[in-house]
């Protein structure tokens, strides 16, 4: 959806329906697009989590250091 | 044909579902069609077409401004369900379609649109062209001509409708036409 829309097509939805009701895939379509929209303009306003992974609160300096850049999983952090 | 089936009006009971199906009917954005697709989950439903409604037609920024901007997205998601829609309080209020088009255009020289204007419409397509160009300096320049809260504003309502848009476009769904009645 977010980096190839066109392969998200009727064949696709056809096998998405060997996996989950119509209800789901709705739930899941309208999730997918919320955070398409949502973290692309979280990413413009540079801003990091409130608390290390030791559940500290930082200032955003040190979670920008923390967290960096990039999207990591917190399992990836704490390691 | 949408990829997933809308629900028929008589299946839809929920009384709060069926006022926001009313007002996005009224408005124009959204038609039917997507929010009786949403009513598969109508708690979903209800708090994404809220969303929808509040973003674009509340507010502190002009409706017209995010008319125009709503089109934009939706050609640059490639949705022609979204981008097929129109606003009938930005057209009352005195909207047409070739400002519409020029806003999804070279808008950069064109004297119809204000230096405010031209920053909104370019925060929306570079949201999603080229994020990394909306840099500190870009919402420093954002701030000579707005708000922080209508900055706010207008990066959810873009953030949000952009959103949708991606997901009406892998649904296959287009405009639907007037019922009779």
């Amino acid at each position: 959806m977010a980096l190839d829309p066109d392969k998200v097509d009727a064949s696709f939805y056809g096998e998405l329906r060997r996996h989950y009701s119509e209800e789901e895939i709705v739930e899941l379509g309208a999730f997918i697009g919320f955070n398409i929209g949502y973290h692309t303009f979280f990413g413009t306003l540079k801003f990091y989590p409130m608390f290390a992974p030791d559940g500290r609160l930082v200032s955003q300096e040190e979670s920008a250091r923390i967290y960096g850049a990039a999207p990591a999983s917190l399992a990836a952090a704490t390691k | 044909m949408p990829r997933i089936q809308p629900l028929q009006r008589d299946e839809i009971r929920d009384p709060e579902l069926l006022e926001l199906i009313r007002r996005g009917e009224a408005l124009g954005v959204p038609d039917a069609l997507f929010p009786r697709i949403l009513a598969r989950v109508p708690g979903h439903a209800k708090a994404l077409l809220c969303a929808l409604l509040v973003s674009h037609a509340e507010g502190n920024v002009d409706h017209r401004l995010k008319e125009i901007i709503r089109v934009q997205l939706a050609r640059t998601a490639g949705d022609p369900y979204f981008g097929g829609l129109r606003s009938s309080k930005a057209r009352q209020a005195g909207l047409d379609e070739e400002k519409i088009a020029a806003g999804a255009g070279k808008f950069e020289n064109d004297p119809r649109f204000s230096a405010a204007e031209k920053w909104a419409l370019s925060y929306a397509r570079e949201m999603y062209l080229n994020p990394e160009n909306i840099d500190a300096a870009f919402y420093a320049e954002g701030k000579r001509h707005f708000t922080e809260a209508q900055i706010m504003e207008l990066g959810a309502f873009i953030a949000f409708h952009y959103g949708m848009q991606a997901f009406s476009r892998t649904l296959g769904a287009v405009p639907s036409p007037p019922e009779v009645t």
